[in-house]
């Protein structure tokens, strides 16, 4: 009998498709938001981690964000109040700004219980394959609609 | 034995296992006596202190603030959750506990380091070396007191005192890991690469998983190499910061970059928009291979280090 770390991984039996915290934040940049929000979150229960719950909301926070600030933006868009040029990009960047910072927010705690995952021994799976695959797909998925509103959603961050 | 017997024996072997640096041991140990007493104050302290051993911050935290619930008023508690708030840089609320244990025994070293370590991280630098000159005057010889001066005082540019500080902690016992860490980095500050990495090699000799061993032949490796030092410097730059603050850093630097495109492109000037991109792109790609790069080559050097028999 043990006593339990409250920051310590819980048994898993998706452990063997763990990967770095890093990795779902490259995809948020690389592919988009429609990769790593889900990847985010497979891999808090593929760690065990003991925040799962915590970098979960944190997901579905990003997703309810985003889609409500895409919304008001496209809508000021409508109304007249920003034009298409720089200040659509400026408000549009804002939503990037959002994303991002969720998505370094979840990295960062889903990197606690990584180390401690690691620590232990944990496999860790390489997540090239991934990352690669999400590239190539990116564009499909982007063009499942032509609502804008979908493209902000899904679309990631900084390259 | 009698559980509470056991308790205090496991707890005494895991103070032994700190002190050996063997981290892994000392939190097992921890918790083999929690395992028998759930609610031993000094049982979740002591592995608070472990897990910070180990970089674990966040369960240190967990566990300095379970032993504090349990006993308010023990020093070693309010201790524990100092150096547990110090590390996850959370300084004023460090401070206050620190103070506690300060104001109940005038006499104890440790705080005084702890202490001075937690005002030099609020930049109150002057206050830090008072704190450990106090704690010279109860210790003269108090090795880490020694390398915490020196560390101080190589950051203050003051080499000849940090040498003179590290040179009495070296005397005081040779085989103190920390000391030669701090001992590399100060040959390192003065420009001389090989002593420092004598001195890398003498920690790794010893344990090759000593993270600030580890950490300083990470420097040397920078320091000889241009572009890989170049990401060593924004790292540290970087993790001076809380986990707040480096997210705020990078997510500022990203706005401030986009906005400066998005005007650039505004205003026709799209030669200027077209190198901030490229530029913005490859340093994205720089921060994200530097550090693989780094760890392979650290990795590659590691399976060649050993002990000097001269040194």
């Amino acid at each position: 009998m043990s006593y339990q770390i409250a920051d310590e991984p819980h048994e898993s039996s998706l452990s063997a498709y763990a990967c770095k915290p890093d990795a779902p934040l490259l995809a948020m940049m690389m592919c988009g938001s429609w990769l790593a929000w889900p990847w985010f979150i497979f891999n808090s229960i593929a760690l065990g981690s003991p925040t799962k719950r915590k970098e979960i909301g944190l997901c579905l926070l990003a997703v309810g964000g985003t889609f409500v600030l895409g919304w008001v933006v496209l809508e000021l868009l409508a109304a007249g109040f920003i034009t298409i040029g720089a200040p659509f990009k400026l408000c549009v960047l804002a939503i990037s700004a959002w994303k991002l910072t969720i998505a370094y927010w979840v990295s960062t705690i889903q990197a606690r219980t990584f180390h401690v995952y690691e620590y232990y021994g944990g496999t860790v799976k390489n997540s090239a394959a991934v990352i690669s695959a999400g590239w190539y797909l990116a564009d499909i998925v982007f063009s499942i609609s032509d609502d804008p509103l979908w493209i902000i959603i899904v679309t990631g961050g900084p390259l | 034995m009698n559980d509470d017997r056991h308790v205090e024996v496991l707890l005494e072997q895991a103070g032994t296992q700190r002190r050996l640096g063997n981290w892994r041991t000392a939190i097992e140990l921890c918790q083999r006596a929690l395992a028998l007493d759930p609610d031993h104050a000094h049982a979740h302290a002591a592995l608070a202190f472990s897990l910070l051993g180990a970089r674990r911050v966040s369960g240190a935290l967990i566990e300095a603030r379970l032993a504090l619930a349990m006993d308010g008023n023990d020093t070693y508690c309010h201790y524990a959750m100092a150096a547990a708030l110090e590390a996850d840089r959370k300084l004023d609320e460090a401070w206050t506990h620190c103070m506690v244990v300060l104001e109940s025994d005038t006499t104890d070293v440790d705080a005084r380091v702890l202490g001075a370590r937690i005002r030099h991280h609020r930049n109150e630098r002057k206050e830090a070396i008072e704190l450990l000159r106090e704690a010279l005057e109860l210790e003269p010889s108090h090795v880490d007191t020694l390398s915490t001066l020196a560390r101080f005082e190589m950051e203050a540019k003051d080499l000849a005192s940090a040498s003179e500080h590290i040179e009495q902690a070296l005397r005081a016992d040779p085989s103190d890991l920390e000391a030669h860490v701090v001992a590399g980095l100060i040959e390192l500050v003065k420009g001389d690469t090989d002593a420092a990495e004598r001195h890398a090699r003498y920690v790794l000799g010893q344990d090759s998983t000593d993270r600030n061993g580890l950490e300083l032949w990470a420097a040397i490796k920078a320091r000889r190499s241009w572009i890989l030092g170049l990401w060593w410097r924004f790292n540290v730059f970087i993790s001076l910061r809380s986990e707040t603050g480096q997210i705020a850093l990078l997510i500022g630097g990203f706005i401030a970059i986009r906005v400066a495109i998005i005007l650039l492109v505004a205003i026709d000037l799209f030669g200027p928009a077209k190198f901030l991109s490229y530029g913005w792109l490859a340093f994205c790609a720089y921060t994200w291979f530097a550090p693989e790069i780094f760890r392979w080559m650290l990795n590659n050097d590691l399976g060649t280090v050993k002990l000097d028999p001269n040194f």
